[in-house]
């Protein structure tokens, strides 16, 4: 199976670039999403990705492409709920989870952009790479992170035993001076 | 809004039955277990598969035809239970009547199991309601289910049931009514009326 196709577009451009996907025949919305890229070397932010496929492909597999643009920490981006009615879930989860705006988001219902699946109260965006898991600060990992590692292997021994090894860094896991705990 | 429960009783005849009525009462109570499958996950699954013609848990009284959790006298929860999943738990296992017990099936409902550092995992249903058995495994086999509900069997023959002792055990641990953890429901006229002002922010 071959690589899907995929189409960098400023992020002015976003819409106008759905559109004309969507004016190709890529009629069929089916997911959005967004990818943390706030570590990244140059224009550090976020990655919103968006999957069309053809549905006029025929039999077979349908013909998909992927748009994508760059989304700068803090900078609303433009919704794509006035080309498909069906984004404004996904755009909700995508504001929920990466704390990303989107100008214009009409659902139909008036309330804009509001939480869709955590629970009432949540505070914080989960799937960022900045949001702190609590319970990684209070609990080691249970067991080995490399193959190789003796069982129980925390973070002191592991990295005591081999010297070379780059210490693994995961996102969500909080450094020793956060706190409190 | 806060539905008022009433205390939980367990009738007149049982509170004040002789020694070896309420042993009888017991017995029948342990082998006549209307459970309420609560499945969240894969575990689920091995509930279902404990239940059909193999592994059979009807043999030990164990009833899986409950309409609903008002009819039922056990709840097994098996699977991953979500903070956002958590004030319908605790709806349900209030809408059941007392004596009720609790099974607690898999790592997830135990202790949230391999999403113990999840941000939307509850860890353990025990933090919403109280367990009388824990089975473990990931997710556990029938026969696992088979041996938690012989255990929970066990508990139920030498227990004592009175109505002081069933209020220290259920409205005791009570943390919280169910409306107290229950989201407003959007309403349809709020939806289509696309009238903001009552809408909670």
């Amino acid at each position: 199976m071959s690589e899907t196709p995929c189409r960098d577009v400023p992020l002015q451009e976003w819409t106008a670039a759905l559109a004309a996907a969507r004016d190709e025949g890529f009629d069929f919305f089916d997911w959005l999403t967004a990818v943390d890229e706030t570590d990244a070397e140059e224009t550090p932010g976020f990655d919103l990705v968006c999957h069309l496929m053809n549905s006029s492909t025929g039999r077979g597999a349908l013909a998909r492409v992927l748009v994508r643009t760059r989304v700068p920490n803090g900078q609303p981006a433009p919704s794509a709920t006035g080309l498909w009615r069906g984004a404004a879930w996904h755009e909700r989860e995508t504001y929920e989870m990466f704390g990303i705006d989107f100008a214009g988001f009409d659902d139909g219902t008036g309330l804009g952009l509001r939480p869709l699946l955590l629970p009432e109260g949540f505070d914080g965006t989960p799937l960022r790479k900045s949001f702190v898991l609590a319970s990684r600060a209070s609990k080691a990992w249970p067991g080995a992170k490399e193959p190789g590692e003796g069982a129980g292997g925390h973070d002191g021994a592991a990295a005591s035993e081999k010297p070379g090894r780059k210490k693994i860094n995961a996102p969500g896991v909080p450094d020793t001076t956060w706190g409190p705990r | 809004m806060p539905v008022d429960l009433p205390m939980p009783r367990i009738g007149a005849v049982n509170d004040d039955a002789p020694r070896p009525i309420k042993l009888v009462l017991n017995w029948g109570r342990r082998y006549s277990l209307w459970v309420f499958n609560f499945g969240l996950a894969c575990c689920a699954i091995e509930f279902i598969s404990a239940s059909m013609a193999r592994h059979d848990f009807i043999r030990l009284g164990v009833i899986p035809f409950a309409p609903g959790p008002r009819q039922a006298d056990l709840m097994i929860v098996s699977g991953t239970v979500s903070d956002k999943m958590a004030p319908a738990i605790r709806r349900l296992y209030d809408q059941m009547p007392e004596p009720k017990y609790v099974i607690s099936f898999g790592a997830c409902a135990n202790s949230g199991g391999p999403y113990w550092d999840s941000y939307c995992v509850t860890k353990g249903v025990d933090q919403l309601i109280p367990v009388d058995v824990y089975v473990p495994g990931c997710p556990p086999r029938p026969e696992a289910l088979l041996q938690g509900i012989i255990r929970l069997q066990e508990k139920i023959a030498s227990e004592t049931l009175s109505n002081k002792a069933i209020r220290a055990k259920y409205a005791g641990s009570r943390r919280a009514a169910a409306g107290e953890v229950t989201r407003p429901l959007l309403s349809k006229t709020e939806v289509t009326g696309r009238d903001t002002a009552g809408v909670p922010s």
